[in-house]
């Protein structure tokens, strides 16, 4: 019979698991217990064994794959008369002990007694923590719960709103929606903190005439798009600036450590995407070995796989610097948060007409010309203001001197 | 209720040595033949490297740091580099979780935190966690400076490795990584926050907070 192995969960705040690597292939024969894979979570990397012994028919997440707590991970084709040990150590897919109320179709898992029990003192075994192996709900555990010692179960010591302050508090009113964090959300959250915990924030604006940027752009627009498939944006320009302004700038290209600054031999570019699970910033690994289409094509693959989750985790690691496109309207500019521990990040504005002034044949005059600001937040750690100043002027020269190869 | 947790005292032994006699320990106590049990020991100079770590997080060459007498290894576990040696106390913890009763990864980390954290501050350095940041840092304004690191690794409940406290090393010895692949916060250790008011001992009387502390939360009925 086949048996599926799921994501254990691990614990009441974990959600899902990375597959860092299998330790089985298709096709071999596992004893019980056996260390089938190892999964890693925030600090923890574990090992889940096997639940009966059996060949590896299929598996089923690939390594380096992201899954959430319950989804099935391999499939053994259990040997005749192989069940499961009972031993709670070897089957961590056993509920967790800090008990959320459960679901109805999953049953508490209760020592036949306590269940007995539960029932004569008409105790909810549901709302009883358990403390037994793996988390069973043992007879002590009922007997507690029936008089009333017992902590409910609904309120279990959480321990990610432990050392918050109570400042950040908000008692709920009425009407009000109560919008769960994802662990999406959690994390950027949390990277927000860190960011500007660590790292002392400073903005700076360059004002970027477009003309020339537009120019090749619509040069070239029809024919790359019937050689690539998929428009030309603005943000390749960028990008290729960008990375040809941080080679001259090495210092942008950085991270801070204790007592030294690390200023990077490779240039590889996150590129802020917001999907619909929340912003994720995937990685053109190596953007200064890209040619302009290269840089295209990389960010629309990118971005591409991004909103289709199709990212691996790799992609998402080992930025050195970023650069947000935030959308085009009601974004003049504004400063991004520096993506750790990179010490800068681009933010683009929206490109618009506006009137400036111009020397035309020796007269000033106003002209219209498609703008863009680009907002730059570096690290004051590692940059100080006139190599900011001086990077950002440079990316400005590139893009208006608009020398770009096709 | 399981038996207590046993503490034992290694003394200064080697990495791979370490992690053999945690493996032996795992299996014994997934046989339900062996105790929980807490290894406190010291390493030689090494940096090892998780599952995670980039190799930019290695600042300098293998051969150069092998020079130095500094070993580089390659750890199944989760994270980052980090660096271990003289002066810092590492615990490997090796406890069923399941037996326990708090088969949950993360209050397991949590509870680790607190415990270094009552264990620190007996030693006279105030001490916290920051949500979001496994780990313990000091209790003082500017950079965090973290004072010990926590990475653990599960054999089905059983737990394996645990923390690394930074007693009297001297947080320079990090400088050949970026540790845990954080940029952004310094290593701190007791001795650095104590100041003059270490003392001679200080190595001596960590071993017996953490162990103290350790026992207090682990024996409690």
């Amino acid at each position: 019979m086949p048996v599926a192995v799921e994501l254990p969960s691990l614990g009441e705040s974990v959600v899902e698991g990375t597959v860092s690597r299998w330790l089985v292939k298709e096709g071999d024969h596992v004893e019980i217990d056996q260390p089938l894979v190892e999964v890693t979570t925030d600090k923890v990397d574990a090992e889940i064994p096997a639940p009966v012994a059996g060949l590896i028919q299929k598996i089923l997440v690939p390594e380096g794959q992201t899954v959430a707590v319950g989804a099935p991970l391999v499939m053994i084709e259990a040997d005749a008369g192989s069940k499961a040990p009972s031993k709670p150590a070897a089957a961590p897919a056993a509920a967790p002990a800090a008990a959320q109320p459960r679901g109805a179709e999953a049953p508490t898992p209760a020592t036949p007694l306590a269940r007995r029990l539960a029932e004569e003192a008409k105790v909810d075994l549901r709302k009883v923590t358990g403390t037994g192996a793996a988390g069973r709900v043992t007879k002590q555990d009922v007997e507690q719960a029936a008089s009333g010692r017992s902590r409910p179960a609904a309120e279990p010591a959480s321990p990610p709103a432990a050392g918050r302050p109570a400042y950040l508090g908000y008692s709920l009113q009425e009407g009000d929606r109560v919008v769960p964090m994802t662990p999406l959300r959690r994390l950027v959250a949390e990277h927000m903190v860190l960011s500007k915990r660590v790292s002392p924030h400073v903005g700076t604006v360059a004002e970027i005439d477009m003309s020339g940027v537009s120019r090749v752009r619509d040069a070239h627009k029809r024919g790359f798009e019937q050689d690539h498939g998929f428009g030309l944006s603005f943000l390749p320009f960028i990008v290729h600036a960008t990375v040809r302004a941080l080679r001259e700038f090495p210092r942008l290209n950085a991270s801070v450590l204790e007592d030294a600054i690390v200023e990077k031999k490779d240039i590889h570019i996150g590129i802020a995407v917001e999907t619909e699970k929340g912003l994720v910033v995937p990685v053109a690994r190596h953007a200064d070995r890209l040619s302009l289409a290269g840089l295209a094509q990389a960010v629309e693959d990118l971005a591409n796989r991004a909103r289709t989750k199709k990212l691996s985790a790799d992609e998402l690691k080992g930025g050195s610097f970023t650069i947000s496109n935030p959308g085009r309207f009601g974004n003049l500019y504004g400063f991004a948060i520096i993506n750790q521990p990179q010490v800068g990040i681009l933010r683009m504005g929206e490109i618009v007409k506006r009137p400036v002034v111009r020397t035309l044949e020796g007269e000033d005059a106003i002209v219209i010309r498609p703008i863009m600001h680009l907002a730059l937040s570096y690290d004051h750690r590692a940059v100080d203001g006139a190599p900011a100043n001086g990077f950002l002027h440079r990316i400005r020269e590139l893009l208006e001197e608009a020398e770009f190869d096709l | 209720m399981p038996a207590p947790l046993q503490i034992e005292w290694l003394g200064r032994i080697g990495w791979r040595e370490a992690l053999e006699a945690q493996r032996k320990r795992v299996e014994a106590r997934r046989a339900d033949a062996g105790p929980d049990s807490l290894l406190l020991l010291e390493h030689p100079p090494v940096i090892t490297l998780g599952r995670s770590a980039d190799p930019a997080h290695l600042l300098e060459s293998r051969a150069a740091l092998a020079a130095r007498g500094i070993e580089v290894q390659e750890a199944a576990r989760g994270g980052s580099a980090t660096y271990h040696g003289p002066g810092q106390l590492v615990g490997y913890l090796i406890v069923d979780l399941a037996a326990r009763g708090v088969p949950d990864v993360h209050r397991f980390l949590r509870g680790i935190e607190s415990d270094l954290i009552a264990a620190i501050e007996e030693l006279g350095v105030a001490a916290r966690a920051l949500p979001g940041l496994t780990g313990v840092f000091a209790d003082a304004p500017g950079t965090p400076r973290k004072l010990a690191s926590i990475g653990v690794g599960l054999r089905g409940w059983v737990s394996f490795h645990g923390f690394a406290l930074n007693v009297s090393l001297d947080p320079t010895a990090f400088a050949p990584i970026v540790p845990c692949g954080l940029a952004g916060i310094e290593i701190g250790s007791l001795a650095r926050e104590l100041g003059a008011g270490a003392g001679e001992d200080l190595d001596s009387r960590a071993r017996a907070a953490v162990a103290a502390a350790f026992a207090a939360r682990w024996d409690a009925p």
